[in-house]
């Protein structure tokens, strides 16, 4: 066995669970996340640059990321499979609650997966992932403070987004209303 | 005026931070990865494994494969055989002073023929440029001195022209004035001789008075 096989093995051992909730975080499936799962290791294995990346960890999550917005941009909606989720923050138990926390979910992701890449990662690390801006920066090359705007500028660009996804509604929603 | 603010965002972004997979899930997918990854490994083992197989399965591979081996074997032979290794450093500073006596001479040799040839021909080019510029300007002046002369003939002939004119001119009057002088002293003879003829007429008349006088 190669070491670099080795070197994936041990990643997926040390860093799976990890990155299988991060990506099951940002496409809200378990069945679509485990695809991606695979997905992200096979690249990983076919990878050429890897022999100069110091962080596999931080690759890793990197490139699992991208892949999940890959996805979501590949796909429309996709309805989310409630059964699937977790909301332990969630007081409404009931499906309309539900239903709605889910839309909210959904329409979060699709506005976060049309900021650019930078913004994107530093974003989900630190509100998704609860990463420290250190170990983002480290993660991203940049420092704790460039993160830190990072992060800033992308939430004040989604406030954008969903504010006006609210403010206008579709002419094909006021027809349906 | 927008009607999500930020905290409902960091409050839907803390939502999906706490979305979490079922430990089940989480096993099945990190086992499925597992054997993805072997069976991906076992596969690229496998056709690697055949290419070699199929490489050393052909004649010209086992020639080739013979060959390697023998030059192999014979390059260890012959660094074996070798009396000694070679000093790099001793056979650079050999070579550099063998060089260096051989090759110092001829190069400075070539290279103060390769001055003087350059002199010689930069001196031959401007020998014969300069010949050149002599030439011309010998034929320039000699064509400005040509029309110069060319000129003043012409110049010098009109000069003569008028000159034989005011010769001519003064002649012309010299001799009027000659005619008339002439003319004014043959005139003068004339009245000098009428006058004389007068005279001697009243002589003559008054001798014979004065004769006649004494006689009576």
């Amino acid at each position: 066995m190669r070491s670099r096989d080795k070197e994936l093995l041990e990643l997926l051992d040390k860093s799976g669970a990890n990155l299988y909730a991060l990506l099951t975080r940002l496409t809200l499936r378990e069945d679509v996340a485990e695809e991606l799962m695979q997905e992200l290791f096979i690249k990983l294995s076919h990878s050429r640059g890897r022999a100069r990346v110091a962080n596999w960890d931080a690759y890793a999550r990197r490139a699992a990321i991208n892949l999940a917005f890959d996805w979501r941009r590949s796909r429309k909606r996709v309805a989310l499979r409630l059964e699937q989720v977790r909301e332990p923050a969630s007081n409404d138990d009931s499906p309309l609650g539900k239903l709605i926390h889910s839309e909210e979910l959904q329409e979060t992701l699709d506005a976060v997966g049309r900021l650019n890449r930078s913004s994107r990662e530093a974003l989900v690390m630190r509100y998704i992932q609860q990463e420290s801006y250190d170990n983002i920066a480290e993660q991203l090359g940049k420092t704790p403070h460039q993160v830190r705007a990072l992060c800033s500028r992308a939430v004040i660009h989604l406030r954008d987004v969903l504010g006006s996804n609210h403010r206008k509604p579709s002419e094909k929603e006021m027809h349906n209303v | 005026m927008s009607k999500i603010d930020e905290n409902e965002i960091r409050t839907r972004l803390k939502r999906l931070s706490q979305v979490e997979p079922t430990r089940q899930a989480a096993d099945r997918a990190i086992q499925r990865t597992r054997r993805t990854l072997m069976n991906e490994q076992e596969q690229r083992e496998s056709t690697a494994a055949r290419i070699r197989k199929a490489i050393l399965k052909g004649t010209v591979a086992k020639l080739a494969a013979a060959a390697v081996i023998l030059i192999g074997l014979g390059y260890v032979a012959g660094r074996l055989s070798a009396p000694r290794p070679l000093d790099v450093d001793e056979l650079q500073a050999a070579l550099e002073s063998s060089l260096k006596s051989s090759l110092e001479p001829a190069l400075r040799r070539e290279l103060l023929e390769q001055v003087g040839e350059r002199q010689e021909s930069a001196f031959a080019a401007n020998l014969t440029a300069l010949k050149e510029e002599l030439q011309q300007q010998f034929g320039r002046d000699l064509t400005e001195f040509a029309q110069t002369l060319a000129t003043s003939r012409t110049l010098t002939d009109q000069r003569f022209r008028e000159l034989i004119q005011l010769i001519e001119a003064a002649r012309r009057q010299d001799r009027l004035h000659i005619e008339a002088a002439l003319e004014k002293i043959e005139l003068n003879r004339w009245h000098d001789k009428a006058r004389l003829g007068n005279g001697l007429v009243t002589l003559a008349a008054r001798t014979n008075e004065l004769r006649r006088t004494e006689q009576n």
